[in-house]
């Protein structure tokens, strides 16, 4: 062994990191998520939704969107109420006039749905004055891309 | 008793060592139960209930939607109907609206065409960048 006169021992690295505060930084980021979570205002429907390329994010505050529900069989559903057709526009014009007539409806039609059921809900809509509409769809991708 | 045994001294202290696994269990379980609802889809304007505005023949294209899926198209009051599949009325639309720029799409579907045609339809014009779409129910 080789020994330098004067030669302090090296003292050993510290082998660990103080983790003392790792459960501060998981508590934290556990209350942010607890305080960020929104949980669901209305049930889940049993729904395909249909396919389309020309999808887009709707930029609008979620608490002006409503959304319709056209299931299948054609029956109608808003806020976890079910609906006859001529009575949709009675529903729909308070919330409408309350969101100051910014309200969007997010039309969540079956992909299945006869077209005619669809078409009484626009008509109901258009009476109750809320013109802002957008059919829900999930994106398609597109297998091949066209070159315009 | 002669002497008094020292009390052994009990640890004041339970043991935290595990709390930083369950915070990150239960961080871990919201992560993972997040679900984030996306406002998106096809947006239109309808028109007020009782506007109807006089348009002449020349400046509609007429897409007429069968419960097949399959599209009939008339230029205007043209007697000459067009049998169509949906994919190629993105490329009818361009070349339509390149010749006439107040041309306005007339989508008829019929009442037992499902939902998902229209929808494929009006895909198709809005990747055509088609801003002047009426959908109507087709009237027997």
């Amino acid at each position: 062994m080789i020994r330098a006169g004067g030669l302090k021992r090296k003292s050993k690295p510290a082998s660990e990191i103080p983790s003392s505060s790792l459960a501060d930084m998981a508590f934290l980021l556990l209350i942010f998520f607890m305080v960020t979570t929104t949980f669901r205002k209305e049930q889940s429907r049993i729904w395909d939704a249909p396919l389309a390329d020309a999808t887009q994010k709707l930029e609008v505050k979620r608490r002006d969107v409503l959304h319709v529900f056209v299931e299948r069989d054609g029956s109608i559903f808003i806020n976890d109420m079910l609906v006859p057709t001529d009575q949709v526009s009675d529903v729909v014009a308070p919330i409408y006039e309350e969101s100051e007539r910014r309200l969007v409806i997010s039309l969540r039609a079956d992909r299945d749905v006869p077209y005619v059921y669809v078409d009484a809900v626009q008509k109901e809509l258009q009476e109750a004055g809320a013109v802002r509409v957008a059919f829900y769809t999930e994106l398609e991708q597109r297998v091949t891309a066209t070159i315009q | 008793m002669a002497f008094m045994r020292k009390k052994s001294r009990v640890s004041g202290e339970i043991p935290t060592s595990a709390m930083a696994d369950i915070a990150f269990l239960l961080l871990i379980f919201f992560l993972v139960t997040t679900v984030f609802d996306e406002e998106k889809g096809l947006q239109v304007v309808l028109p007020d209930a009782q506007s109807e505005i006089a348009v002449s023949q020349e400046n509609l294209l007429h897409l007429t939607i069968q419960p097949t899926g399959t599209v009939l198209v008339q230029r205007g009051a043209s007697p000459e109907v067009q049998t169509v599949s949906v994919s190629q009325i993105e490329a009818i639309w361009r070349a339509e609206a390149a010749n006439n720029e107040n041309l306005i799409a007339a989508v008829q579907t019929h009442p037992e065409a499902p939902h998902r045609h229209m929808i494929a339809v009006l895909d198709q014009l809005q990747l055509a960048n088609a801003d002047r779409i009426s959908l109507q129910l087709l009237e027997e």
